[in-house]
């Protein structure tokens, strides 16, 4: 029978899909997990449970470095990306221009490559330049790759924009700046904001980038990786969830910033 | 299917009368999360009838088409094709096909692989269904050399024949039709209609067609139904629909109109001012309250030649040419509006007050 | 170049063209420029630092000579690739209607590395079977195998994201409209879905044969360096060999590769179209 069999399938569907959201998270468990053994060397089941890597992880004058250099660099390229991105998403979507199709391949094509040779290439470069890599170039080098993802998550938004209303604001006598300010800017404002989100976002959990580009200065992700390839302790699992979890509260902070702005902006609709 | 098969004549309380309806629908409801979207429609469509149902955006209309065409199961009721129960058949087994409003054309394929898709459905021979494609464009006017355009690159009207030549190629039974032309203009929509009616006539199908526009109802229809809030408040020829419509919603969907209140007395019908109203129909009203309904171009002047069963004086305050008729807005004494609808000719000369009236057999008493 | 148009000097800059200015500067400081150097280095000579005045395709010479095993690891890396495409067009397509965005955002070391902690020896498969009573887990760390694993893995959500788009955009009418004229599951799926969701499909699998083509990651830390990639080569001889020619024409030559490949499905795709311009 049709409908029986397109049960099945649906059964089937669901179970596959649970499968791989299984699979996705399972190896984080498993960090999370590794981080909360007391043992200095893992192993499962786990013996003994205890907070001690946490704390010494959370102690470590060294992770303070780290996790400033991250926090900065991540920052740093939130604040800029976004200040790039809002105006190539205008010349993305937004203007029919000349240049147009040239440059939404130009923008793809740091996406559609291999970070880590990005990352490379980026080190040869500063190199010959004669700059030495530190967490400044580590921006730059952010930068390249985020730009051009925070560029398309706004162009989204900004395809849905209708162009007309800047017209009409115009045409209402409003000056170039003030339609910016009070039509075009809160129009695409969920865009930015998820734009700036996923700026910081994936800054704070890039590896190959910080890898080859940030000279001597660490990120978690670099000095996670180091530990990895040679010494382990539970440190790297605690730190690695931790930053995980970091990154979660900021995406779940985020969507409820962007809830809270479109029930506001729903709001001021019903009322206006 | 064997499920399919089952009888629901003597499951179905209201049994077909001659000629046996093609589609017949029993208590059909459809529930979204609590909310009756259609609630309880009765309906029979004959053989090669052209019904139309209209009624405002969120009446439920479109749900209903999407329970024809086999897109929705009901809730609760029948519905049965020639005798058939369909409930639950799939949409692709049903023989009927929706123009959706959309027209959903493929927008991967030619012009030709469109009206083509129900024959490779059928897996029909190429040429056989070449043949078959090109007889379609010529009875829906499409010139030929379409055949191999890309669909996307038609115009409006050349989207809404391919559209039809696709529906056809399927041979349904019934074709239903989801406001296909509303996103047209207004003189090649006036064009369409025409063509859509000749196709039926020539076609001999069953047309069930959907719109918001009464206009594009009484063009085409044998009959109208009218839907509110789910259910089939009126269902007639174009001209019962107009004339005598059930009640104040089917008399205001027609455009404009004039409405009095009236209640009922020892004496008859009174008016809010207490004289009396000379009324024609209406006479088994049950409340004892309702509406006189009286159109516009039914109001005129009274003047001493001329008098009126009903009169009621005011100011005319706006005058709007209609071309050939001349519509005025009258403010009653008692603050109420009137529309009164002249041709040029009775043009309203005077200044001053103004006494508008009506005649009893051209007013339509509602409930409510 | 890309750009050649836009470079043509013109009486007044248009608003798309001042918009597009910061991020078009990014782009050729941070990225053509550093290409150009890699392209150009690629003929200095081999083993020196002298850019610019010397031309030699000594690099390419040693990279397709028959002694020099480097050839293996392109073969790693694009058989790698192409695997780990096949396999992601299977997993995805079924489950292309839910989005998780959350693992892009977590470095990808951290995931892998906790991957090692569940197949590594008393880890959480090995421990588990064992307290179930088995012998204990497979040996399968330090294989081609979990190299490809996690490349399926870390790779995923950018398979699923296009795709989703790309079976998104498919409008509900389209598919109804299909079964209403008759055609059954298979016919619809293969006539009117697969085809509109291509263009996603299409992105989903270029960009991850790209950053699959370049991965290094999953052979370094699942792999324990099994499976040598190009990249771990163009790795060693930027760093540890200080062989900067070397590792440029190497770098040149899966560039070229994957910009090639990129470029051309790029130019058959509209993005107006796929980022939903009216």
């Amino acid at each position: 029978m049709q409908t029986v069999g397109r049960t099945r399938t649906h059964f089937l569907i669901r179970a596959w899909t649970a499968f791989v959201v299984l699979a996705i998270y399972l190896p984080i468990a498993c960090g999370a997990l590794a981080g909360l053994s007391k043992g200095r060397y893992f192993a499962f089941p786990i013996r003994v449970f205890s907070g001690e890597w946490w704390g010494k992880t959370w102690d470590s004058f060294e992770i303070h470095v780290l996790v400033q250099n991250s926090v900065l660099i991540a920052l740093i390229v939130t604040v800029l990306s976004v200040l790039f991105a809002f105006f190539g998403a205008l010349a993305f979507a937004r203007y029919p221009w000349k240049g147009r199709r040239a440059f939404q391949r130009l923008l793809l094509l740091p996406i559609f490559f291999p970070q880590p040779v990005l990352g490379l290439a980026l080190l040869l470069w500063f190199n010959a330049l004669g700059i030495s890599p530190s967490w400044k170039t580590a921006v730059v080098a952010h930068l390249v790759w985020i730009v051009p993802v925070v560029t398309l998550v706004i162009a989204i938004q900004v395809f849905s924009f209708d162009p007309v209303l800047e017209e009409a604001a115009s045409d209402l006598g409003a000056s170039r700046l003030f339609t910016l300010r009070t039509v075009t800017l809160p129009i695409l404002w969920p865009g930015i904001w998820s734009g700036a989100l996923f700026a910081f976002l994936l800054s704070w959990g890039n590896f190959p980038l910080s890898l080859y580009t940030a000279g001597a200065d660490s990120t978690i992700p670099k000095w996670l990786y180091s530990k990895m390839v040679a010494g382990y302790t539970p440190m790297v699992p605690a730190l690695g969830t931790m930053s995980t979890l970091t990154a979660a509260a900021l995406l779940l902070a985020g969507g409820l910033v962007r809830l809270l702005l479109k029930k506001r902006a729903d709001l001021r609709a019903r009322e206006g | 299917m064997s499920s399919v098969a089952v009888s629901p004549v003597s499951a179905s309380p209201a049994v077909s009368k001659t000629p046996r309806p093609v589609l017949q629908l029993v208590d059909v409801r459809k529930v979204f999360d609590g909310f009756a979207a259609v609630d309880g429609i009765n309906l029979d469509i004959e053989e090669g009838e052209f019904v139309t149902i209209v009624g405002p955006s969120g009446s439920g209309k479109t749900t209903l088409l999407r329970m024809l065409a086999g897109l929705e199961s009901p809730s609760d009721g029948y519905i049965t094709l020639r005798g058939e129960l369909i409930n639950d058949v799939p949409s692709n087994r049903r023989p009927t096909c929706l123009v959706f409003q959309s027209l959903a054309l493929f927008p991967h394929m030619t012009v030709g692989d469109n009206i083509e898709f129900p024959l490779r459905v059928r897996k029909m021979a190429p040429e056989e269904r070449r043949r078959r494609a090109l007889e379609l464009m010529a009875k829906v006017r499409l010139p030929e050399d379409y055949y191999a355009k890309n669909v996307m690159l038609c115009s409006g009207g050349e989207k809404q024949r391919v559209a039809l030549a696709r529906a056809f190629a399927y041979d349904p039974d019934v074709l239903f039709f989801d406001e296909p032309l509303s996103a047209l203009d207004y003189k090649l929509k006036k064009l369409l209609e025409k063509e859509l009616k000749d196709l039926h006539r020539e076609s001999g199908k069953t047309f069930v067609y959907i719109t918001h526009s009464l206009e594009e109802a009484m063009v085409m229809s044998d009959r109208i139904g009218v839907m509110r809030a789910g259910k089939v408040v009126q269902i007639g020829t174009p001209e019962q629909i107009y004339s005598t419509p059930a009640d104040r919603f089917v008399a205001e969907f027609f455009g404009e109109v004039n409405t009095v209140p009236i209640r009922r007395s020892a004496d008859g019908w009174l008016r809010r001012d207490g004289r009396p109203v000379a009324v024609t129909s209406g006479l088994s009203i049950d409340g004892d309250e309702a509406t006189v309904v009286i159109r516009p171009e039914y109001m005129r002047f009274v003047t001493d030649d001329a008098v009126a069963d009903n009169t009621i004086v005011g100011t005319i305050f706006n005058e709007y040419s209609l071309g050939s008729r001349l519509q005025y807005q009258v403010r009653s004494r008692t603050g109420r509006t009137f529309l009164v609808e002249v041709p040029r000719a009775a043009a309203w000369k005077g200044t001053g007050e103004v006494t508008i009236g009506w005649d009893a057999r051209n007013a339509i008493v509602v409930g409510g | 170049m890309a750009d050649t148009s836009l470079s043509a000097p013109e009486a007044k800059l248009t608003p798309g063209l001042r918009a597009s200015l910061p991020v078009l500067v990014l782009l050729i400081a941070g990225f053509l420029a550093p290409l150009v150097t890699v392209a150009a280095y690629a003929f200095a000579t081999p083993k020196s630092f002298d850019v610019f005045r010397s031309f030699t395709l000594a690099n390419f010479a040693a990279i397709v000579d028959p002694s020099n095993t480097v050839w293996t690891s392109f073969v790693w890396a694009l058989a790698l690739a192409f695997c780990c495409v096949a396999i992601l067009l299977v997993i995805c397509y079924p489950i292309a209607s839910v989005l998780f965005v959350f693992p892009l955002f977590v470095s990808e070391n951290v995931r892998l590395y906790g991957w090692v902690l569940f197949f590594i020896k008393n880890g959480v498969l090995d421990g588990a079977l064992k307290w179930f009573g088995f012998s204990g887990g497979p040996e399968l760390l330090y294989t081609p195998g979990i190299t490809l694993f996690g490349m399926v893995y870390v790779y995923l959500p950018f398979m699923l994201f296009p795709m989703t788009l790309g079976i998104a955009m498919i409008p509900r009418d389209l598919v109804d409209a299909a079964s209403d004229l008759g055609a059954g599951r298979l016919m619809i799926w293969r006539e009117v879905e697969l085809p509109l969701a291509m263009p996603g499909i299409l992105i989903g699998a270029l960009l991850t044969f790209v950053l699959a083509a370049g991965a290094v990651a999953e052979a370094k830390i699942l792999g324990g360096q099994s499976v040598i990639t190009i990249t771990q080569d163009i790795e060693v001889a930027f760093t540890y060999a200080q062989n900067w020619p070397m590792g440029s024409a190497l770098a040149l030559i899966l560039v070229l590769i994957v910009s090639g490949l990129a470029l051309t499905a790029m130019a058959r795709i509209d993005l107006d179209k796929i980022l939903g311009k009216r």
